[in-house]
């Protein structure tokens, strides 16, 4: 009688482990989320003050909230915030951000040089550090 | 001669004219060893996809149609495919560093999402290059997909 039991058991155990076996994957998955750099305090004081006046989830300005929305960023996926920063690095090497015609009427929104420092050496994520 | 023989005339001295000023069209290159299909980024379909709607501007295998030789629409063809370049040559995918290239996933999944792109002149003169709504889905989802693989990677060659 007893040994009957034993395949479903062992059976149910062998399940225990393919279970986690895949599991594993999404944990890494998870950590990586978990791991993915928190925007630093300085980054996030530059973006308040420079960036999110129209970059937001309530922006007027259509064209600069369908291009980044600061609301959504740091709920998008690790990959997303990384293809989000790299072409924020991109816009700003340009020096296309803030629009020069934004700046005709609001000067005092230009990035000072510590501004553009910080978020450019933010925005490089992985690639200086290589 | 009348009016409108002066007029044609005009018209044929200027066309034969422009043939004249230099323009240069991005050269092709058939060997890619950086291909982003050749490094097993996409498969089949999205391959076959890529190729017939993208590749033609985006990459180094331009196939270039007879009025690419003929000015002035030769002028718009190098600029249109010169500017295609810079922005994504899927032949040269390997010599991104892993941020740019999920930048342009990201950009390949919103512009294909919103219609933008293959672009409307483009598919007028090359109807096959057309994308219906399900191929444009499935290339969102792998280009989505495909930013977790490239970002992942990275994490794994540390």
């Amino acid at each position: 009688m007893k040994k009957t039991f034993l395949f479903p058991t062992l059976a149910i155990l062998g399940l225990l482990f393919i279970q986690g076996t895949t599991k594993s994957v999404s944990e890494t998955e998870a950590e990586l989320h978990a791991l993915a750099p928190d925007m630093p305090a300085n980054v996030k004081a530059v973006v308040e003050q420079k960036c999110y006046g129209c970059h937001n989830a309530a922006s007027k300005n259509e064209k600069g909230k369908a291009k980044l929305d600061w609301d959504a960023f740091e709920a998008t996926k690790k990959s997303k915030q990384m293809a989000t920063m790299a072409k924020i690095n991109e816009t700003l090497t340009k020096g296309e951000m803030p629009p020069a015609k934004f700046l005709e009427n609001k000067p005092e929104g230009k990035l000072s040089e510590s501004d553009l420092a910080t978020l450019m050496e933010w925005s490089a994520g992985k690639k200086k550090s290589k | 001669m009348k009016l409108w023989q002066y007029i044609l005339g005009g018209v044929a001295v200027v066309f034969v004219g422009i043939q004249f000023v230099p323009n240069e069209l991005p050269a092709v290159e058939t060997d890619n060893p950086g291909d982003i299909v050749l490094n097993g980024l996409a498969s089949e379909e999205i391959s076959t996809m890529l190729k017939t709607s993208c590749y033609s501007c985006h990459s180094n295998e331009t196939v270039y149609p007879w009025y690419s030789y003929v000015a002035p629409s030769s002028w718009l063809v190098a600029k249109d495919v010169r500017e295609a370049r810079e922005e994504v040559n899927f032949s040269t995918w390997q010599e991104y560093e892993m941020m740019d290239k999920l930048g342009i996933l990201d950009d390949i999944a919103i512009e294909v999402k919103e219609g933008r792109m293959p672009m409307e002149i483009y598919t007028l003169m090359h109807p096959s290059g057309k994308l219906d709504d399900a191929q444009r889905a499935k290339i969102v989802t792998w280009a989505e997909e495909t930013m977790d693989i490239v970002a992942e990677e990275e994490d794994e060659e540390e």
